[in-house]
């Protein structure tokens, strides 16, 4: 790596794109005038509606009410505390004017439980309808106010001590700054996030698609530059135009709301603050802001770079955008706060933390946090970048050939493999089927419910390769196990029983787990006779999930990246798909095993026997509790809070025995190996 | 070995008389693309045609071995699709071989097999490696003497010597996008200058240009190979191979059809010119 090419590629890009007029335009333009004329127009807009308000003549009517002319004069004798003029019509039908926009509201009265009961009648989809309700709502507060008066007057009580014996009031000990900032926590983020969107979108895909739309990109291969200093020079370039909109942004933002604040002065007094006091909170914002933009320039890149022109760019970016700009809308959220949990999760982590610092609270500790997951993301994705940018299908490009479903069915070859596009599908699907489908199923039916959640994985792999015409026995591992591989199995089901039982209990440690709700979910469950709770928790789980992870997933990778990959991505990938971060990291090392096994076997049937075991005891140890407890007390009762190291130790190294013999049970021959395409 | 190549940098282009000393070989050279292959079935029951595509492995390049010394004009030339472009990708580095090796040989015998080291010693143009619009060509070539390390001083010397070769004094200052046809095709042919490689590798470089703008570029590759450079180059203008040429080389379907000097191949086919000579070898390819 020179950095001395990076520099001078470096400095072509910005060249080149500062040259571009719709760079300058989208960059500097647009955010210097948007602020301004959105607030302006704002002000503007409100205060007209106000206005309008202020000034409308709202019709009510009483319909059969007695006591309409003493409720009238207390209208009128009050119509300055109303704020909002009424007008008392006459009608015959009210409903019926009520739904011709004639009447805005209309009371009416009745008897009830021996006193008057008034209704208001509004509609609540109509502004003035509303507006006109809350009015005669005061109104009639006001007129009972007034009986009540009359009423203790006639006792010859005194109303000060009867009606009002105390007096009470709200007084606001924030200082106007802390209100301020934290109305200015909860815009800002999501202003800077999608201006630093915006702002890096379009020279992001100027340097990919546009790179590649011009033909400008096979003349920079024609140099002695390797892939990694492009990407990082195209990357920075990017990047100092995202932080330079950013920038631009806020100081346009500031001067808007500086403006919109003198514009208010005049009208409320008591409103100018302190300005000083944001300074630091905006000095860490445009900190985390310039990280922050590294970021997103490198996602935006990342999904340019298969784009073969500016309009594939532009709907490839979209959806990138949107999940930005959504999860900027995280720290609007009132009681999502930040952690040390939250301040790892993109994106969420940055518009909670300036949301703290706006309300001046100077965690430095998370700040720290939040600056260095954003740094080590921003260079994840860049690594991936330069992975991605390496291969020459992206570089001589065709786009997203490995969809293999987008293709017309009859065009599709015979016996193929699916590729990354087509599993990254599936998982979507599998996602969106079990959001929609698989809940609404477990609400509605309960128990069957369940049943149609295994279902549903279980067919989706298997309707999808039937698409694409894949080779089954190839995909799904579907080779007759023979005797070594049903020991395997066992012995990795020991091993793994014994690893997980120490990693959960180590686990539960650091996070607080929600067994409680865990628990209610098997009660839930074992409502059902047990036979049917074995068929839809062991039995289909062991076929549908093998079939979806160990064969679909698995099968997918196992020839397109090394073996270790390709486990350790299934695991992963199993770990997420039980969606707890609880049993995450339990549920990923078991999805693990599994893969070994499937690897080591070349059959996903030993694989699904471990799981059924695996879950079939969980069940049975849930089910039998009681009973276990009374028969074998010290199996149930495992403590590992108390300095239990001795069990501990013995656990894991019982655990690494098993493993050990089920991998040298599974051991196969090379030539296999080479037969399936492995090596 | 570097330093070797570096001496020769400095001479600059007009005094570099003893010329490059790199010879550029090809080894069992294949590339392979997946690609959709639409078919025509004949569907029965009256169904009339339907189109079946099928994916295969399709040979853009299929075991093509050659080697072009200094001083030195190789002609490649081949029907459209035939793999000229991307057997030259291949030898400037730009794309890897799916099978084969490219190799730069020095002087001294050493192996150069790092693209990264061996495109600092080619020249690489065609039709798809087009310029940046926004930037002038004196800018390029100055961004360019920076990507191959070369010092300020030196870069400056090359760009007005570069400048008074192709006469491009009066649009060297001018951007790339207010140039013409003919003069964006000078800007191509100074930005593979830059760096004085040894080795130019021209896809199809005179096509669409008008007699004069050809001919200039004809000219210096001939100018080129009186200083011992390499030349490599495809084009479809059989006459301007013929004379310009010191070796053919027609490949079909991605190998080699016929390898020879201009005259050798017409005595070879009985013919008068070069492209008659072709039509003769491209119909015995047919027939076979």
């Amino acid at each position: 790596m020179s950095t001395k090419r990076i520099k001078s590629l470096f400095k072509r890009e910005l060249t080149d794109i500062f040259r571009d007029k719709k760079t300058l335009v989208m960059m500097v333009l647009v955010p210097l005038l948007l602020y301004p004329l959105l607030i302006v127009a704002m002000t503007l807009i409100t205060s007209a509606v106000m206005t309008d308000q202020e000034e409308k003549i709202y019709k009510a009517a009483f319909y059969e009410v007695e006591e309409k002319e003493k409720i009238q004069d207390v209208f009128e004798e009050h119509e300055k505390e109303l704020s909002y003029q009424l007008e008392i019509l006459e009608t015959e039908n009210p409903e019926k004017s009520l739904m011709d926009k004639e009447l805005d509201a209309y009371v009416t009265a009745e008897e009830k439980e021996g006193r008057l009961c008034y209704s208001i009648h509004y509609l609540s989809a109509e502004t003035d309808s509303v507006t006109a309700a809350d009015v005669l709502y005061d109104g009639l507060e006001l007129f009972r106010e007034e009986l009540r008066k009359e009423a203790v007057d006639d006792l010859g009580l005194d109303e000060n001590v009867v009606l009002y014996p105390i007096s009470y009031e709200k007084a606001d000990m924030s200082s106007k700054e802390e209100s301020m900032g934290s109305m200015l926590g909860s815009i800002i983020p999501f202003l800077m996030i999608t201006s630093i969107c915006l702002g890096a979108m379009y020279p992001t895909i100027d340097v990919t698609a546009g790179e590649r739309e011009r033909g400008t990109l096979e003349t920079l291969l024609t140099l002695p530059v390797t892939n990694f200093e492009l990407i990082m020079s195209k990357f920075l370039a990017v990047s100092v135009i995202a932080c330079t909109s950013a920038f631009l942004n806020i100081l346009s933002m500031m001067a808007a709301f500086g403006f919109m604040f003198s514009f208010f002065a005049e009208s409320v007094q008591n409103l100018s603050f302190d300005f000083a006091t944001f300074v630091p909170a905006i000095l860490f914002s445009v900190i985390i802001m310039l990280v922050f933009a590294l970021l997103v320039t490198a996602v935006c890149m990342c999904v340019c770079i298969f784009a073969k022109s500016f309009k594939e760019a532009n709907n490839y970016i979209t959806p990138v955008l949107l999940v930005f700009m959504f999860s900027s809308y995280a720290g609007m959220l009132p009681d999502f706060k930040l952690t040390a949990a939250t301040a790892a999760v993109p994106i969420v982590n940055v518009t909670l933390l300036i949301k703290d610092l706006f309300s001046f609270q100077y965690n430095y500790g998370l700040f720290a946090v939040v600056l260095f997951c954003n740094v080590a993301y921003s260079l994840l994705t860049v690594m991936v970048l330069g992975r991605i940018y390496n291969s020459e299908s992206v570089l001589f490009a065709e786009g997203f050939t490995s969809l293999k479903i987008f293709h017309k069915r009859s065009e599709m070859k015979q016996g193929q493999l699916p590729g990354y596009g087509d599993l990254l599908l599936l998982l979507c699907i599998l996602i969106l089927g079990i959001f929609y489908i698989g809940s609404f199923a477990t609400i509605k039916l309960g128990f069957l419910g369940v049943l149609v959640q295994q279902l549903l994985i279980l067919l989706l792999p298997v309707c999808y390769g039937w698409y694409v015409k894949t080779d089954f026995k190839k995909l799904f591992s579907l080779k007759a196990p023979g005797l070594k591989g049903v020991l395997a199995s066992l012995c990795f089901l020991a091993g793994g029983f014994c690893l997980n039982l120490v990693l959960s209990s180590v686990l539960s440690m650091f996070l607080k787990d929600s067994s409680e709700s865990l628990q209610a979910q098997f009660d839930f469950l074992l409502q059902a006779p047990f036979w049917a709770i074995v068929v839809v928790m062991a039995v289909l789980p062991a076929i549908g999930e093998e079939l979806m992870f160990r064969g679909f997933v698995f099968g997918t990778m196992k020839g397109k990246t090394s073996p270790v990959m390709a486990v350790l991505m299934t695991g992963f990938i199993f770990g997420c798909y039980h969606f707890s971060l609880v049993k995450l990291i339990p549920t990923a090392f078991l999805g693990c095993l599994l893969a070994v096994l499937v690897y080591r076997t070349g059959s996903i049937f030993p694989a699904m026997l471990m799981h059924f075991a695996n879950n079939f005891i969980s069940l049975f140890v849930s089910k039998y509790q009681e009973q276990l407890s009374e028969t074998y007390p010290a199996l149930m009762n495992l403590d590992f809070g108390g300095g239990q190291v001795m069990v501990f130790a013995g656990m894991i190294l019982a655990g690494g025995i098993f493993l050990w013999l089920g991998w040298r049970i599974s051991r196969k021959k090379e030539s296999s190996l080479i037969n399936e395409g492995m090596i | 070995m570097k330093s070797g190549r570096k001496e020769i940098n400095k001479e600059g282009i007009a005094h570099n008389g003893n010329g490059g000393k790199d010879m550029l070989k090809a080894e069992h050279l294949s590339k392979v693309f997946i690609r959709t292959k639409l078919e025509e079935e004949t569907v029965k029951k009256g169904k009339g045609f339907k189109k079946k595509s099928v994916k295969e492995e399709f040979y853009a390049v299929n075991d093509i071995s050659l080697e072009v010394g200094p001083g030195e004009i190789l002609g490649i030339l081949g029907p459209n699709g035939a793999g000229k472009t991307t057997l030259l990708r291949m030898l400037g580095t730009l794309m890897e071989p799916t099978g084969g090796r490219v190799v730069m040989e020095d002087a001294e015998g050493s192996l150069i097999t790092e693209p990264v080291e061996m495109k600092k010693n080619i020249g690489y143009l065609s039709g798809n490696t087009k310029l940046y619009h926004r930037l002038s060509t004196r800018e390029m070539l100055r961004m360019l003497g920076e990507i191959y390390h070369i010092s300020k001083e030196e870069c400056e010397r090359r760009i007005e010597e570069i400048f008074t070769v192709l006469d491009m004094k009066e649009f060297g200052d001018n951007r790339i996008e207010k140039l013409s046809t003919g003069q964006t095709q000078r800007a191509s042919i100074a930005r593979c200058l830059i760096h004085d490689p040894d080795i130019y590798i021209f896809d199809e470089p005179t096509l669409g240009l008008d007699i004069l703008s050809a001919d200039a570029i004809v000219n210096f590759m001939k100018e080129q190979k009186k200083l011992g450079k390499t030349v490599l180059y495809s084009t479809h203008y059989l006459e301007e191979a013929q004379f310009l040429c010191d070796r053919i080389l027609m490949i079909y379907k991605g190998g080699i059809l016929k390898e020879g000097t201009p005259p050798k191949i017409m005595e070879d086919t009985k013919t008068e010119n070069l492209r008659d000579a072709f039509h003769v070898i491209m119909e015995g390819a047919d027939e076979a």
